[in-house]
C-alpha cells in the first residue's frame, strides 16, 4: 500500500479546515461505521485487484507455464535476464511508446482545438458536439471493425477516394501510421469533453478585456486560455498516455500486431507470451517492467505538475 | 522440492494450487447413464457448417443417451481459446483444430491418445502420411480429416489471350515456366499473379517442398534445429523476385488474406492468385455474372515433383474428457466415408480418407474439383508439424521475417540470419 | 461583438476571416469523425456484391437487410447480446451499490489514511497493464472455478470499474453540502437517517450516471471478456464481433459490420442520456485529483 499512499500524497487540499471537521455527530458515524461502510467495496479490491498485482509479481520470478507436464519453479531472475536478451520484445516495447506519443500528441491537439471551436457560438456545434461523443460511447471493437472496413484495401472507402489503393493495415510502413490514426480516432472524445469542461472555468471578461487590449488569438490562449484550464489538460494528457500504452483491443482487431510485428504493442506481445504460447511467468515479467516504466513517467508527470503547482 | 515448500508458504492458498500442475479440475462422468459431449467445430463457411450441424443431428437422433452438442468455434483465435480452455478444464469433449497447433497441447497433456480408441475401419482408412500429421512420440492425437492443395486459380480469358501453355496434373509448370507465364501475363494495368501472403510462413514452407525444402532438421538427439538452405530458399527467391525484380505479381496483395484479393481477381487486375483449394467457394459466390475461372495445379519441382505440405483439419479429444470413448465413436460416425464426403463437399476441401476420396461427386469437372483430387496423393505432412514451439517461431520470427524479405525490405542473408538464428533461439526454449 | 463601440474596420476583415476559418476547421473535424460512421452503416446494407467490388460507392445501390439476417445465423448474437446485458447490469448495480458508501467515506474523510490508500488506488489502477492482473487472476479464477462464467467475468467487471465508480460518485457526494446532511443529524433526524432522507437523494442523479457508466463500459470491454471466457455460448458481443473474422483475417463485411452496428446501439442510446452527466462527474473527478 506505501506506494499508493505515496503517489496520493502529493494532492493538494483546498479545503484542509473541512477535513475531518464538521459537526461532530457526522464524525462519530463515519468515524466508526467507517469500516462498516468501506468494507465491502474494501474486499473485492484488495481480493482480486491488489493481490493479484502481488500474485503476478511474484509469478515473473518462477517458470510458470500452461500445461500439465512440468512443475513450476523459482527461477529467480531468469526471466528478466530472458527478457533484456529478448530483442522481439524490446522492439515491441519501442512501437509501444511510439504508439503513446503519436497517439497522445495529436489526439491532445486536435481535442484541444475541437475543444475552443465547440465553445465558440458557430452554427452546426450541435453537430459536432454529438458526433465527438459517439466514438466515445462505441465498443473498441467495433472501432477496430469499422476502420477495417474503411481501410479495406479493396473494398475500402480510403483507397477509393484517394485514388490509390494500398494494404494500409498490411504493408510494413503503412500499418502503424494507419492504427495510429485509430488510436487518436478513438479517444478524442474524452480528452475534448474533459478540456472543454475546464474551458468553462475561463473567465470571459478577462479574454474581453484582453481582446479590447488588441491581443491576437495566440496571445490570449496563452495568457487567459492556458492558465485556466492548464491542471485539467495536464491531467488528461497523462491518463490519455496510459491508456494508450496499455491498449490492446483496436490492435487487436485491426491487425493482430502484424504486418511483421509492426503493431504488436507491449500489451499484445504479453497477451500473446501468456495465453497463446502458455508462457505465464515469462509474460508476468513483461507485466512488471511495463508497470516499472508507466510509474517511472507518471512519477515524472507528477513532479511537473507540483512544480506546476509551486509557481 | 524444498524450493516448491517455499512458494507453498509465499503465497496465498488459491495462488499456490494455481502454479501447481495437475490441479486443473478435470470433469466427472454424469451419474445417471445419460452422456452429453461438447463438439467444438470450426466449420465457418454457411455450408460447411450445415453440413456439419446436420451431421451431429443425425448422430443425436440414432443415439438419444450420447448427445452432441455443436459448439461453433472460430479459426481465427482457436489456439488461444484452446490452450486457455485446456488451463481451466474447460475445453470442449471433441475438438476441430489443424494438426499444426497439436504438437504444444499433445506436449502439454491436454489431449487424448486416440490409438485405443480407433477402430480399426477408420485406421485403416486414412492413409499413412496424413497420420503421420497427428502422431507424436509413437501416439496418434487426432484424427486428420480434411485437406486441401494449393492451387493457382486463374482469369481464364486473360489465359488464353497470353497463349500461355495452360499447366495440367499430369504436365504441371516448373518454377521456371510459372515464372514466365507470369510475365507473359502481366501487360497494362494486370499483374501475372497475386500472392495473398498475410501468413507467409505456411505457404512458403509447403510450396517449398516441391523443391526439397525442409528448414526443420531433427538431430540425432531428436532436438529440432532450422536450417535456410539452397532447397528451402528457392520458392521464396522466385516470389520474391517476382514482386521486386520482375513486377510480375502485384506488391499490394502480400499483407493480404486470401479473400482480400478476390476483387482485385474480379476485377482483371491480377490474372492468377495461388490459394487454397477451398477459396473456389468465396468465388463461386462473389464472382460477377459470367467470370470465367479455372483451377491449375501449383509449380512443380525439379524432376516434376508436385509434393506440397499439408496441415490437415484435425479432430482430438480432451484428456479431461470423461467420455473419451463415446467422443471416439462419435468421430467414427463423423468420418464414415458417405459422411466425410460431405463435410468435404461442405467446406470445398478434399477427405483425407481414402474412399471418401473415390467418391464421384469429388471428381466432377466443374470448379475444378478433379484438378484438386489428383493432387490429393501429392501432399504431405507440413515440415513443421511436430515441432515444438512452431507456432512461436512463426508468428514472431518467420512472419515478419517473411514480410520483410517479401516486400524488399531485406535481403537473402538477413532472412536467413532471422530464421536459422532467432528461430533456434525460440526452439531452444522449448526443447531445454 | 459585445463592444458597444463600433470596431475599426481592419478588425472585423479580421475577424470573419477567423470565423471563416473556424467553420472550414469544424468541416474537417465533421469528416474525420463522421465518415468512419456513415461507412460503416453504409456497408452494412450492401449486399454482397457490391461488396466484393473494386469501386466501392457510399449509399448502396441496392440496400438490403440480408446482412442482418446472416449476422444472426452465423453467430449466436442473441445469446451475446442476452450475455453481455446480464454481465454489464449486474457488474453496473453490485459497484454502484458497494462503491457509494466508500466513495462517500472518500469524500467526507479523505484525510483519514484509509481514504487516501483508496484514492492513491484509484489513480495507481489506472496505470496498471492490464496483463499483469489478468494472468494471475485468470489462475486465481480459474482455481474456483471461476473461468468460463458469467459469475466471475462480473466480479471482475465489478473491480474493474471500481476506480471510476468511486472517483465519480466521491465527486458527487462533495457536490452534495456538508452544511445540509449536518443540520439534519442535529435536528435529531438520527445520523444515518440523515444520510439516507437528505444526502441520498440528492445522490441520486450521481449514482444513476454512475451506473450507467460503468454499464456502458461493461457492455464494450473486451480484454477480460477474451481471456476469460471461453465458451462460445458465454461469449459476450464484442468477443463474437470478433469471430465474424475467420483464418487468415478472412471477414464477411456484411454481416460483421451489421453485427457490429447491433452492439453499438444500446451504449449509444445510454450514452445520449447521460452524457451531460458523464462529461461533469469524470471532471469532477479529474479536477479534483
Amino acid at each position: 500500500m506505501t506506494p499508493m499512499t505515496a503517489t496520493a500524497r502529493p494532492e493538494r487540499r483546498p479545503d484542509a479546515g473541512a477535513s475531518g471537521g464538521g459537526a461532530p455527530g457526522v464524525r462519530r458515524v463515519t468515524g466508526h461505521g467507517a469500516w462498516f461502510l468501506v468494507l465491502p467495496a474494501l474486499i473485492p479490491i484488495l481480493l482480486l485487484s491488489v493481490g493479484p498485482l502481488l500474485y503476478g509479481i511474484a509469478l515473473a520470478f518462477t517458470d510458470a507455464q500452461s500445461g500439465r507436464t512440468e512443475p513450476t519453479e523459482w527461477i529467480g531472475l531468469l526471466n528478466f535476464q530472458d527478457l533484456a536478451r529478448d530483442t522481439l520484445f524490446w522492439e515491441s516495447f519501442r512501437i509501444g511508446l511510439v504508439w503513446a506519443v503519436a497517439v497522445s500528441v495529436p489526439q491532445f491537439v486536435l481535442a484541444l482545438g475541437l475543444a475552443l471551436l465547440l465553445n465558440q457560438n458557430l452554427r452546426f456545434r450541435w453537430l459536432a458536439r454529438a458526433l465527438a461523443i459517439v466514438p466515445w460511447a462505441m465498443p473498441e471493437v467495433v472501432v477496430g471493425v469499422m476502420w477495417r472496413l474503411v481501410y479495406h484495401p479493396e473494398a475500402g472507402i480510403l483507397g477509393e477516394t484517394l485514388g490509390t489503393q494500398r494494404d494500409w493495415l498490411g504493408s510494413l510502413g503503412t500499418a502503424l501510421p494507419a492504427v495510429v490514426v485509430v488510436g487518436i480516432w478513438a479517444r478524442l472524445p474524452q480528452v475534448t469533453v474533459v478540456l472543454l469542461a475546464g474551458l468553462s472555468n475561463v473567465p470571459k471578461e478577462l479574454h474581453e478585456a484582453a481582446a479590447m487590449d488588441g491581443a491576437g488569438a495566440w496571445r490570449r490562449f496563452r495568457t487567459v486560455t492556458w492558465p485556466a484550464i492548464r491542471p485539467v489538460a495536464l491531467a488528461i494528457g497523462a491518463l490519455s498516455f496510459i491508456w494508450n500504452i496499455n491498449s490492446f483491443a483496436l490492435v487487436y482487431v485491426l491487425t493482430g500486431g502484424g504486418p511483421g510485428g509492426r503493431t504488436r504493442l507491449p500489451m499484445l506481445f504479453a497477451y500473446e507470451e501468456a495465453f497463446r504460447y502458455g508462457q505465464f511467468g515469462y509474460a508476468a515479467a513483461m507485466g512488471c517492467v511495463l508497470v516499472a516504466v508507466v510509474s517511472v513517467l507518471l512519477a515524472v508527470q507528477l513532479v511537473g505538475r507540483l512544480r506546476g503547482d509551486g509557481r | 522440492m524444498r524450493r516448491r515448500g517455499f512458494l507453498a508458504g509465499a503465497l496465498a492458498a488459491p495462488a499456490t494450487t494455481a502454479l501447481l500442475p495437475g490441479c486443473a479440475p478435470g470433469r466427472r462422468r454424469a451419474t445417471g447413464g445419460k452422456v452429453r459431449l461438447r463438439f467444438q467445430s470450426l466449420a465457418w463457411q454457411k455450408e460447411s457448417v450445415d453440413a456439419t450441424k446436420r451431421l451431429v443431428r443425425e448422430w443425436n437422433a440414432a443415439h438419444p443417451d450420447i448427445a452432441v452438442e455443436y459448439v461453433q468455434g472460430s479459426w481465427d483465435s482457436v489456439h488461444d481459446q484452446l490452450l486457455t480452455s485446456f488451463e481451466a478444464g474447460e475445453a470442449p469433449d471433441i475438438i476441430h483444430d489443424a494438426a499444426d497447433d497439436l504438437a504444444d497441447f499433445a506436449y502439454g497433456g491436454y489431449l487424448a491418445d486416440l490409438d485405443g480408441l480407433l477402430t480399426r475401419r477408420l485406421r485403416d482408412d486414412i492413409p499413412e502420411p496424413s497420420w503421420a500429421t497427428v502422431s507424436f512420440g509413437g501416439r496418434r492425437y487426432g484424427v486428420p480429416f480434411l485437406q486441401e492443395p494449393r492451387v493457382l486459380i486463374a482469369h481464364r480469358a486473360l489465359l488464353e489471350k497470353a497463349r500461355v501453355r495452360v499447366p495440367t496434373v499430369q504436365r504441371p509448370w516448373s518454377w521456371e515456366e510459372f515464372e514466365d507465364a507470369a510475365k507473359e501475363l502481366t501487360r497494362g494495368g494486370t499483374h501475372g499473379v497475386a500472392w495473398p501472403l498475410k501468413e507467409p510462413v505456411s505457404a512458403t514452407l509447403n510450396l517449398s517442398l516441391s523443391t526439397g525444402g525442409r528448414v526443420f532438421h531433427r538431430g540425432a538427439d531428436g532436438k529440432v534445429t532450422i536450417r535456410f538452405d539452397a532447397a528451402d530458399q528457392r520458392v521464396p527467391r522466385t516470389i520474391r523476385d517476382q514482386v521486386v525484380r520482375d513486377r510480375t505479381a502485384s506488391r499490394t496483395t502480400l499483407g493480404m488474406g486470401g479473400s482480400d484479393t478476390l476483387p482485385g481477381f474480379f476485377g482483371g487486375k491480377y490474372a492468377m492468385v495461388p490459394l487454397g483449394f477451398s477459396y473456389r467457394q468465396q468465388i463461386v459466390q462473389q464472382a460477377p455474372k459470367g467470370f470465367d475461372w479455372t483451377v491449375l495445379p501449383s509449380p512443380a519441382g525439379p524432376g516434376g515433383d508436385r509434393r506440397q505440405g499439408v496441415s490437415p483439419q484435425t479432430l482430438s479429444i480432451a484428456a479431461d474428457s470423461p467420455y473419451r470413448e463415446e467422443a471416439a465413436r462419435f468421430i467414427d460416425f463423423l468420418l464414415r466415408p458417405p459422411h466425410m464426403v460431405r463435410l468435404a463437399l461442405g467446406d470445398w476441401m478434399l477427405p483425407t480418407g481414402s474412399r471418401a476420396l473415390r467418391d464421384p461427386a469429388l471428381h466432377t469437372r466443374g470448379h475444378g474439383w478433379a484438378t484438386g483430387t489428383a493432387l490429393a496423393e501429392a501432399l504431405r505432412p507440413a515440415p513443421a508439424l511436430s515441432v515444438r514451439g512452431y507456432p512461436e517461431w512463426k508468428d514472431k520470427v518467420a512472419t515478419p521475417a517473411l514480410q520483410e524479405y517479401y516486400s524488399g525490405a531485406i535481403g537473402m542473408d538477413s532472412l536467413r540470419e532471422r530464421l536459422v538464428g532467432d528461430g533456434n533461439l525460440v526452439l531452444a526454449r522449448y526443447q531445454r | 461583438m459585445s463592444a458597444g463601440s463600433r470596431p475599426p474596420r481592419a478588425l472585423v476583415v479580421r475577424r470573419r476571416a477567423a470565423r471563416t476559418g473556424q467553420y472550414l476547421a469544424l468541416l474537417g473535424y465533421l469528416v474525420f469523425l463522421g465518415f468512419p460512421l456513415l461507412w460503416l452503416v453504409s456497408t452494412a446494407f450492401k449486399p454482397p456484391r457490391e461488396l466484393a467490388t473494386l469501386h466501392p460507392g457510399w449509399i448502396p445501390d441496392h440496400p438490403t437487410l440480408d446482412n442482418f439476417r446472416q449476422a444472426f445465423d452465423e453467430q449466436p448474437l442473441l445469446r451475446a447480446g442476452a450475455n453481455s446485458l446480464l454481465a454489464a447490469l449486474a457488474a453496473a448495480v453490485i459497484a454502484v451499490v458497494i462503491a457509494t458508501p466508500m466513495a462517500y467515506v472518500m469524500a467526507r474523510h479523505h484525510r483519514s489514511p484509509l481514504s487516501r490508500a483508496a484514492t492513491g488506488w484509484v489513480v495507481v489502477s489506472q496505470a496498471f497493464p492490464f496483463v499483469l492482473v489478468i494472468i494471475p487472476l485468470f489462475l486465481v479464477l480459474k482455481n474456483l472455478r471461476l473461468v468460463d462464467s458469467l459469475g466471475g467475468l462480473i466480479l471482475v467487471y465489478v473491480v474493474w470499474s471500481l476506480p471510476f465508480a468511486l472517483w465519480m460518485l466521491a465527486g458527487y457526494v462533495r457536490a452534495v453540502p456538508r452544511e445540509l446532511e449536518e443540520a439534519a443529524a442535529v435536528d435529531g433526524a438520527g445520523r444515518l437517517r440523515a444520510l439516507v432522507s437528505v444526502t441520498m437523494p440528492l445522490l441520486a442523479p450521481g449514482i444513476v450516471a454512475t451506473a450507467l457508466f460503468a454499464f456502458i463500459n461493461a457492455w464494450n470491454e473486451f480484454f477480460f471478456a477474451l481471456v476469460l471466457l471461453k465458451s462460445p455460448e458465454k461469449q459476450t458481443m464484442p468477443v463474437i464481433l470478433t469471430h465474424f473474422i475467420g483464418a487468415e483475417g478472412v471477414a464477411d463485411l456484411g454481416p460483421l459490420a451489421a453485427a457490429s452496428l447491433l452492439a453499438t446501439l444500446p451504449s449509444l442510446v445510454l450514452f445520449a442520456v447521460i452524457q451531460r452527466r458523464i462529461t461533469s462527474g469524470t471532471l469532477a473527478g479529474a479536477v479534483k485529483h
